[in-house]
């Protein structure tokens, strides 16, 4: 199937000017002429289907709103090409808008002082929506949330967590085939953020829009995304399917083992201690092995990478020294392995 | 030490005003179109008239009142109003008044860096070119002592005016509407506008009752009459020292009984 | 597939004026509903917008009782020159006041919401406010121009009629314009609140024949920073019709340029500051 987003090589460079710092480098500022080309995007390609829905990831900084800038049109590569639906979106902007919907983090695109459902009416009209398509659009809305209790409140007035609810059916009001989330979860409760991404899936399988999501949230990622795009110093380092990502790090594995009978009256002392002790003897068994242990939910948590050390090794070497009270194995998780990726910032294939 | 936090305070005023370079010059400029204009505007106005002396004023007498006045205004904005309206709006002014120091003071000090950046990018600079180019009408004795002196009462007024029209924001929303108002009132009754020796004789007798004049009028007569005698001199500024001590008075405690009637509302 | 076949059918829609006339209406409506609730805001603001207007009217009076006429100008051409300000400041008041706030939303980062909507951002900005205190502007030039139009005794016919009407329509393109370009600094440097003062006292100056003004500044004023054009030129056609200046006929030339200078530069601003801000 011919991808609804290309994305082929694409960088983007920046000219800032260096700061000098202090009272005397902020004078001298005033005459400065010393730029600095920083690249934000590096030679960047990916492929997006029909349908999809991307996780867009990366640290603070990597480059991922100017990606989303070049693919949304606000923004020309320096070099590198983007066609999005058929459309080069930044060389004719209002055309691939009609395409897309945006919602840019917590920055409401709604009036601030109108009700919703007057700034649907506008947008209606903005976007040329017919009556017919209109209608059937609020009704499938109303099947999903609670349309009467948000509709006719003021955007000034609503929580942040309606908001965001109100701003994702506005970039879905239009039904495009593609809609970027910028960081739609932040700053929400649990609630909320289960609310939203239930709300993004069912339009998703609704109407097959293409979603392109950025976030920090990996609960947002592990409930919404298939496939997955890691961005790190304007590089591509990662673009597979999440099974692929872990499977990545297979070789790792936590263990977690209980080191007393009741572990609910433990005090943060005498964890930190078991912790310790426990890193220690880790390092006197291994000591060429990094093996980070952390306390959690009142349990002893050792990081094992199986490559090195079987976990039942550990599992000995702890059981020989300590009574274990329980213990159990997990995978790593997504947010652990995408904390590694970013740490690492090598590119794996 | 609590020296120190307010310095620190300055500093960071004038490293937040040097970041906006364009600004800075931008200010500069704007001061020297203002003398621009109002040289050819005046030129003109004198021109049509007989006597190079209208009330009491000469060609170059006006131009230094008026540039003055732009300036010594550029030197003092601090943004009092604007900025205790967002500071009311938003519900910021409850974090400052935890502070142990008054809020009038905190607001003075925050914005106290940025007057001493202006008084050398733009009432400094224009004071040497309108001294020059007034063909060095000004006066250089101990007139210059006497408006330096005013002008550090002058700053207070202005400062405790700005604070009572800030305080006003409590009672309504519309910052713009009322910054606007004490905008064109002071403007217009400081002389700023027109000096007031153009005033007919009723309506300077009203400017010369009210505060507003001892922001402009003050500073400028005594730096435009060197001739004055002590005697003169220390009636205009114990009139500028009167209204400081009002204003002062006036300010704090309209503040404090705005701040108790809101808390007392729940606003 | 299916979906994107349609909306690429809505794509090619044409957005032609009456689109464009019909969203304006859509939102200003919207937005002066919803700004009339908040009517003691209104009502400040527009006393004191209506102040400022009758200070100024006053400082002239000031100024008229030391000198009978400045330049072989009277108070009530002068008065009627003003009023002329206040009229083709009327649409610039009114619909593009959202240029006011536009280095707020700039440098908060909330700009680039403006760039998603496939409408022009130019339009999509502005249409985002209507200012209806700028009425007020134009009852209180409308009311200078009929007393001094009185007083002067100028004659009432067809002909000054029109030439003041379409003196209106191009003189208020050149406020509109120098507005927008004092705003559209934003774009490209800090705190340019500067900027936008500076255009307010340069303005200011629009209300005084250009004569009194010296042959280098008189060039800038016509030709860089057209503000004679914001009164002087268009109204020497009512004010003297025995005796208007050359350039008075090309009132709507400059207009036109100039605003589509402006537009320009505003819109080229916008997307380069996308790619430098945050």
């Amino acid at each position: 199937m011919e991808p609804i987003i290309q994305v082929n090589n694409v960088t983007k460079e920046f000219k800032v000017l260096n700061r000098s710092e202090g009272l005397k480098g902020s004078i001298k500022d005033l005459f400065s002429h010393d730029y600095k080309i920083v690249r934000a995007v590096d030679n960047v390609s990916m492929d997006i289907g029909q349908g999809e829905i991307v996780g867009y990831l990366g640290p603070n900084g990597a480059g991922k709103s100017t990606t989303i800038k070049m693919m949304t049109g606000v923004l020309k590569p320096t070099s590198g090409s983007i066609i999005c639906n058929g459309v080069v979106p930044y060389d004719k902007r209002t055309l691939n808008a009609q395409n897309i919907g945006v919602v840019f983090g917590q920055r409401s695109q709604l009036w601030w002082a109108l009700p919703a459902i007057e700034s649907f009416n506008i947008l209606k009209d903005i976007y040329l929506v017919e009556d017919k398509d209109y209608k059937d659009m609020l009704e499938l809305y109303s099947t999903l949330v609670d349309m009467d209790s948000i509709m006719h409140k003021p955007v000034r007035q609503m929580s942040l967590g309606q908001r965001t609810l109100c701003d994702i059916l506005a970039s879905f009001l239009h039904n495009p085939p593609v809609v970027f989330l910028d960081e739609p979860t932040i700053g929400l409760d649990v609630a909320m953020k289960a609310k939203i991404r239930e709300l993004v899936k069912m339009l998703n399988k609704e109407k097959n829009t293409t979603v392109i999501l950025t976030t920090h949230d990996m609960g947002d990622v592990d409930a919404l995304c298939e496939r997955i795009v890691i961005i790190d110093k304007g590089k591509k380092i990662y673009d597979n399917d999440i099974e692929h990502l872990t499977g990545l790090f297979g070789a790792y594995r936590t263990l977690s083992v209980s080191l007393s009978k009741n572990k609910e009256i433990l005090t943060k002392e005498e964890l930190e201690q078991m912790e310790t002790s426990v890193s220690n003897l880790l390092r006197e068994q291994w000591p060429d092995v990094d093996m980070p242990v952390s306390i959690e939910d009142n349990e002893i948590q050792i990081l094992v990478n199986e490559a090195f050390t079987g976990v039942v090794k550990v599992i000995n070497a702890v059981q020989d020294k300590y009574k274990v009270y329980d213990m159990h194995i997990t995978e790593i998780s997504t947010e652990s392995v995408i904390r590694k990726i970013y740490d690492g910032s090598k590119i794996v294939k | 030490m609590k020296c120190r936090k307010y310095l620190s305070m300055i500093k960071a005023g004038i490293m937040e005003d040097m970041q906006f370079r364009g600004a800075i010059i931008m200010t500069f400029f704007g001061n020297l179109l203002y003398l621009l204009l109002a040289f050819f505007l005046w030129k003109a106005i004198f021109e049509s008239s007989d006597s190079p002396v209208i009330n009491g004023m000469t060609f170059s007498d006006t131009i230094i009142y008026l540039v003055f006045a732009a300036a010594l205004f550029n030197f003092m904005e601090m943004w009092t109003v604007w900025n205790m309206g967002r500071d009311i709006q938003d519900g910021k002014i409850v974090v400052d008044l935890l502070m142990p120091c008054g809020y009038r003071r905190l607001r003075l000090f925050r914005g106290l860096g940025e007057v001493i950046v202006n008084f050398f990018t733009t009432l400094l600079p224009t004071a040497i070119i309108v001294y020059f180019i007034s063909g060095k009408a000004i006066h250089l004795g101990l007139n210059i002592l006497w408006f330096l002196i005013s002008v550090f009462f002058s700053f207070f007024i202005n400062y405790y005016i700005e604070f009572i029209v800030g305080t006003i924001i409590m009672y309504t929303e519309s910052i713009w509407g009322i910054d606007i108002m004490k905008e064109v009132v002071v403007g217009v009754l400081s002389g700023a506008m027109i000096p007031l020796a153009f005033f007919p004789e009723g309506f300077k007798q009203i400017a010369l009752a009210l505060p507003f004049h001892a922001i402009i009028d003050s500073p400028m007569t005594l730096l435009l009459h060197p001739e004055y005698g002590l005697t003169d001199v220390v009636n205009i500024l114990a009139m500028q020292v009167l209204w400081f001590v009002v204003m002062g008075i006036l300010s704090d405690v309209f503040f404090k009984f705005s701040l108790r009637r809101i808390t007392v509302n729940g606003g | 597939m299916e979906t994107s076949d349609m909306s690429m059918k809505t794509a090619s829609k044409r957005r032609g004026l009456r689109y464009y006339f019909n969203i304006y209406f859509r939102i200003i409506a919207q937005d002066i509903k919803s700004k009339l609730s908040y009517r003691s805001d209104f009502i400040i603001s527009l006393i004191g917008m209506i102040l400022t207007d009758a200070v100024e009217i006053l400082s002239f009076w000031l100024v008229f009782q030391n000198f009978p006429s400045v330049k072989g100008w009277n108070f009530y051409e002068m008065l009627f020159l003003y009023g002329f300000t206040l009229v083709a400041s009327t649409p610039a008041q009114c619909m593009f006041d959202n240029n006011w706030n536009l280095r707020l939303v700039v440098y908060s980062g909330d700009f680039i919401k403006y760039c998603f909507r496939p409408v022009n951002l130019f339009f999509y900005f502005m249409s985002e406010i209507f200012d209806i205190k700028g009425v007020g502007k134009l009852f209180v030039g409308l009311s200078c121009i009929v007393y001094s139009w009185n007083k002067l005794a100028l004659p009432v016919n067809f002909k000054s009629l029109v030439l003041l009407i379409f003196g209106f329509v191009f003189a208020s393109l050149i406020v509109i314009a120098i507005l927008n370009l004092a705003s559209s600094a934003c774009f490209f440097i800090m705190n340019s609140f500067f900027v936008l003062s500076l255009s307010n006292t340069l303005r200011g100056y629009a209300r005084y024949p250009i004569t009194i003004f010296s042959g280098a500044l008189k060039f800038v004023f016509t030709f860089i920073a057209p503000i004679a054009f914001m009164a002087y030129y268009p109204s020497m056609a009512v004010l003297r019709p025995d005796n208007v200046p050359v350039l008075t006929w090309f009132t709507p030339v400059f207009g036109i340029v100039f605003f589509y200078i402006s537009y320009k530069v505003w819109m080229k601003g916008a997307l380069s500051y996308n790619g430098t801000g945050n």
